[in-house]
């Protein structure tokens, strides 16, 4: 924990050259990963990462400066190479602030460093174990454990002086099923920010390992998927990753606020079908994307993105605010001191709708049942995305006649939000790590099950019959 | 703490505790990132920091832990010991032995010489010339120049010691371009000794852009398509992990011995060359002495790569390939320099070979859209549609399909363009190939 008086210190020296706002952020993360093949394990580490960065804004000029050293004579220097870059050193605004300390938490039952290796790894097992027992095709079980907390101290010239404490963990199963020469593999992650006890309460790991293993094995007797562009419907979870791309990375301040959005000046009219509301929430309770304070030392809060179709919000950071003139959202996140924050997404969803699940297929001539998706990607400028589909199934008149293996889908933003035509009731979310300008931040994607009235689905497949 | 003083103690502690033995790789280095818009700084950063990992072996198993907080060397080692005793796989990982290397010259990249405000300057200019080149050009994305020096210290208590310092320099833009309602965005960068010709990326970038204007899906179906340069090297790190013996041996390649069998094209040669100039390196990251050899030579897949783990286990020898993503990763296996060997023909010479079919010069989605243990890949793809060997019109919105594994089998030419990609977690390059045959999904 670092002295106010060294903080007060650490903010002066870096305003020397005549910011108008200056920041530190300081980070001790310790982490333990563990890797197992075929249910033994098969490397183990910790990792401690500590430093710190500090962040020095003059209008819209931003300029930042970190490094491993936190002793109080390194800090000062961090600073000062940060107000360099602003320009000569002047005078510095004047006027104390008074920093009351504000201390977070994650209320947390079984901290990490209560836990020995051995009870990690006999939640591996069972992953592992399970895998193996799903299907006799399964010929490889890979499970990736990570515990993490992350401890930050941000202090702020605009009178933050906050701790937060964010532990979180995940456990990524991964089955391989492979006959002759073909391989497929099925996964599934779940994660989420609390302490161990999470393996009690919210994960249940064999679930998991059974989603994984089955997908394996359903992808292994897959035909190609056929391409065309064609009905689409997506379903709930992960399904997310598409309003995350198509969307989400659009409505960051870090896109609008330099006008490099196609959503830049479209606040309060139509951009989405009149049954898509979307939000971003950092404030559900141990979420896998949730945080009790943003990197700036912001309040998190429901941010309403779009209601019935409508634009109503974007994610904003301190500098965006100052770029848009508008307030910040809380969404200002960042991987680690090795970054400097910029608005990002949380926990980001599809509210749910009114239709019906099953509707959704049995309506629908020919088309794609997209029940897991992969990662994607996008491109602000132009609002164009990809992402692959990891578990996929053919429909035809309404049944689904076979899975189907190695499909993308391509579109742009703007395009795909109007032609979600159905949104079931029932949403629910799936953790993901999110990369962009600030690093890698863990963020929960979510819906309903949806359909899209067409979509080109890419796959180098003939026809299903 | 001085780091002299915290691996001597943690060397003395880990063999009182009972560790067989073990090894440091500490890392340090420093950073220095500028993005330029507006004719002003808008995103700068500068950095110094280190890093020390620690890996002990106790009773044939190997722990490691790492620290930013260059002190208590004790509790790090304590956190390995325990790491290691939670081993259950029973390959062993061997540690390298003092060796002698070979010397390898590093030119300095172009930023090294430059002062901060020169480097500034760099990405300035950028902008600059971007809007300066086309009244269609809207906008900047980004334009922004890194410069990045580290140095690294290998030591164990079998007697290795090995050292390297390097640096990288990089500029890269991106503009947009705007025709009616259309806008279209490019891409090109400048790296290692060239990373000072903000004139020419940026003139790249700009004539990509442009180049996309107009651009519209084709109709489904198969192509014969000539992969650019860029391209090749996505997909050719997308699917590295493949020649990986690491993978192999989990099951998870489909080149697991397929040693001296024909996986590709007679005209493929496949390169792992530590001594290009791009990135030289004497030793990897185990402290093995570099080698240069073909992984694949016309065709023939010479071998996989290898770690003293999975050498130990597949009975060969390391080819040198042990890899630290980073100073906190374990130790794995990964390509050096991974270039593919050009051929004689121009660009031009390729296009008319190729007669009816997709240039393709962007792929997209790549973390995503590929499946290294299949080897499939479907992907959001842009390029130019040819007729008759000439370019028609550029297309965008379609996704390419195919296995990277049958697609090695199918090239028909490869070009005498080379280029090196944007380094992602190694440096890939590659001339153009033409393919027979990919699927492609528009309209």
């Amino acid at each position: 924990m670092i002295r106010e008086e060294t903080a007060r210190a650490v903010l002066a020296e870096a305003q020397k050259s005549g910011a108008d706002y200056a920041e530190l952020f300081l980070e001790d993360n310790e982490s333990t990963r563990i890797e197992m093949i075929d249910g033994k394990v098969e490397s183990a580490n910790y990792a401690r990462i500590c430093g710190a960065g500090v962040r020095v804004l003059l209008g819209t000029k931003s300029a930042y400066a970190y490094g491993a050293d936190t002793s109080e004579r390194a800090l000062l220097e961090i600073a000062r190479a940060a107000a360099a870059a602003l320009g000569e050193a002047k005078a510095a605004p004047g006027g104390e602030v008074s920093l009351p300390l504000t201390r977070f938490t994650t209320p947390v039952r079984r901290p990490f460093d209560t836990i020995g290796n051995a009870e990690r790894v006999e939640v591996m097992r069972t992953g592992a174990r399970v895998m193996k027992q799903t299907s006799g095709e399964v010929t490889q079980a890979l499970v990736r454990y990570l515990d993490q907390v992350q401890r930050v101290t941000i202090v702020s010239t605009d009178g933050v002086f906050v701790t937060d404490e964010r532990p979180r963990t995940r456990i990524f199963l991964q089955a391989v099923a492979m006959n002759g020469s073909e391989a497929q593999t099925g996964y599934s992650g779940p994660g989420c920010c609390r302490g161990f006890e999470a393996y009690e309460d919210v994960i249940d790991v064999e679930q998991h390992a059974k989603i994984a293993a089955d997908m394996a094995v359903t992808m292994l007797h897959a035909p190609e998927c056929p391409a065309g562009n064609l009905p689409v419907v997506i379903d709930g979870g992960f399904g997310g990753v598409i309003f995350h791309e198509a969307c989400g990375h659009s409505l960051e301040a870090t896109a609008v606020g330099r006008n490099n959005s196609v959503f830049c000046g479209k606040l309060n009219t139509k951009i989405a079908a009149d049954c898509v509301t979307a939000v971003d929430d950092g404030t559900l309770p141990g979420e896998w994307g949730s945080i009790n304070v943003d990197d700036e030392g912001g309040t998190p809060q429901r941010n309403v993105l779009i209601e019935n179709g409508i634009l109503k919000g974007y994610l904003i950071d301190k500098l965006g605010s100052r770029r848009m003139n508008l307030p910040s959202t809380g969404s200002s996140r960042r991987q680690g001191y090795l970054f400097a924050p910029t608005s990002r997404m949380t926990n980001t969803f599809i509210s749910p709708g009114s239709d019906d699940d099953e509707e959704m297929i049995s309506g629908m001539a020919e088309g794609l049942y997209a029940k897991k998706m992969g990662g994607g990607s996008v491109n602000p400028p132009t609002g164009e995305f990809n992402f692959s589909v990891a578990e996929g199934y053919w429909v035809k008149n309404g049944k689904i006649v076979s899975p189907v293996r190695g499909a993308t889908l391509i579109g742009k933003g703007s395009e795909i939000l109007l032609k979600i035509d159905r949104v079931g009731k029932n949403m629910w979310m799936a953790p993901g790590m999110c990369g962009s300008l600030s690093g890698s931040v863990p963020t929960n994607v979510g819906q309903p099950r949806i359909r899209v009235s067409g979509m080109t689905i890419g796959g180098k497949g003939g026809a299903i019959e | 703490m001085t780091y002299r003083d915290f691996s001597k103690q943690a060397m003395a502690y880990a063999a009182s505790i009972g560790c067989s033995a073990c090894e440091l790789y500490f890392a340090s280095g420093e950073s220095f990132e500028v993005n330029a818009n507006g004719g002003e700084i808008d995103r700068y950063s500068v950095s110094r920091d280190a890093g020390v990992s620690v890996r002990v072996s106790i009773d044939g198993h190997e722990g490691y832990a790492y620290t930013e907080r260059i002190d208590e060397p004790e509790k790090l080692v304590d956190h390995a010991a325990d790491n290691a005793r939670c081993i259950e796989s029973e390959d062993e990982h061997p540690m390298q032995t003092r060796q002698s290397y070979r010397s390898v010259t590093h030119v300095d990249s172009a930023l090294k010489g430059l002062s901060e405000t020169e480097r500034i300057a760099l990405a300035k200019r950028m902008e600059e010339v971007c809007l300066a080149a086309d009244p269609r050009v809207r906008r900047v994305v980004y334009c922004a120049a890194e410069y990045g020096a580290g140095s690294v210290i290998m030591e164990n208590s079998l007697g290795l010691l090995a050292e390297r310092s390097s640096d990288t320099s990089a500029i890269y833009v991106m503009p947009s371009v705007q025709e009616g309602d259309e806008v279209q965005t490019g891409f090109a960068f400048r790296m290692g000794k060239e990373a000072a010709d903000a004139d020419g990326c940026a003139k790249e970038s700009v004539a990509e852009a442009l180049g996309k204007l107009g651009a519209k899906p084709v109709a489904s179906g198969c192509y014969r398509v000539l992969l650019r340069p860029f391209a090749v090297c996505d997909l050719l790190a997308a699917f590295a992990s493949m020649f990986s013996a690491d993978e192999a041996q989990k099951g998870c390649s489909l080149l697991a011995g397929k040693e001296g069998r024909q996986i590709a094209s007679e005209l493929v040669t496949l390169w792992d060359d530590p001594f290009d100039e791009v990135a030289p390196r004497a030793f990897d990251g185990e402290g093995t002495p570099c080698v240069k050899k073909a992984v694949i030579d016309r065709g023939e897949l010479k071998t996989l790569l290898h770690n003293l783990k999975t050498a130990k286990k597949a009975g060969a020898q390391t080819t040198g390939n042990a890899s630290r993503r980073s100073a906190a990763a374990t130790v794995g296996v990964a390509p050096t320099v991974f270039r593919i060997q050009p051929g004689e023909k121009a660009y031009e010479t390729l296009l008319c070979e190729l007669g009816d079919g997709l240039v393709i010069t962007d792929l997209e989605g790549l973390h995503a859209g590929v499946d290294a243990v299949s080897g499939d890949f479907s992907l959001k793809a842009a390029g130019f549609l040819v007729q008759g060997g000439e370019i028609v019109r550029p297309v965008s919105n379609i996704t390419v399909a195919g296995n990277f594994v049958t697609m090695m089998k199918d090239v028909t030419a490869v070009g005498n363009d080379f280029r090196f990609g944007l380094p992602q977690g190694g440096f890939f390059g590659s001339p153009s190939m033409l393919v027979s045959g990919l699927t492609v999904a528009g309209n």
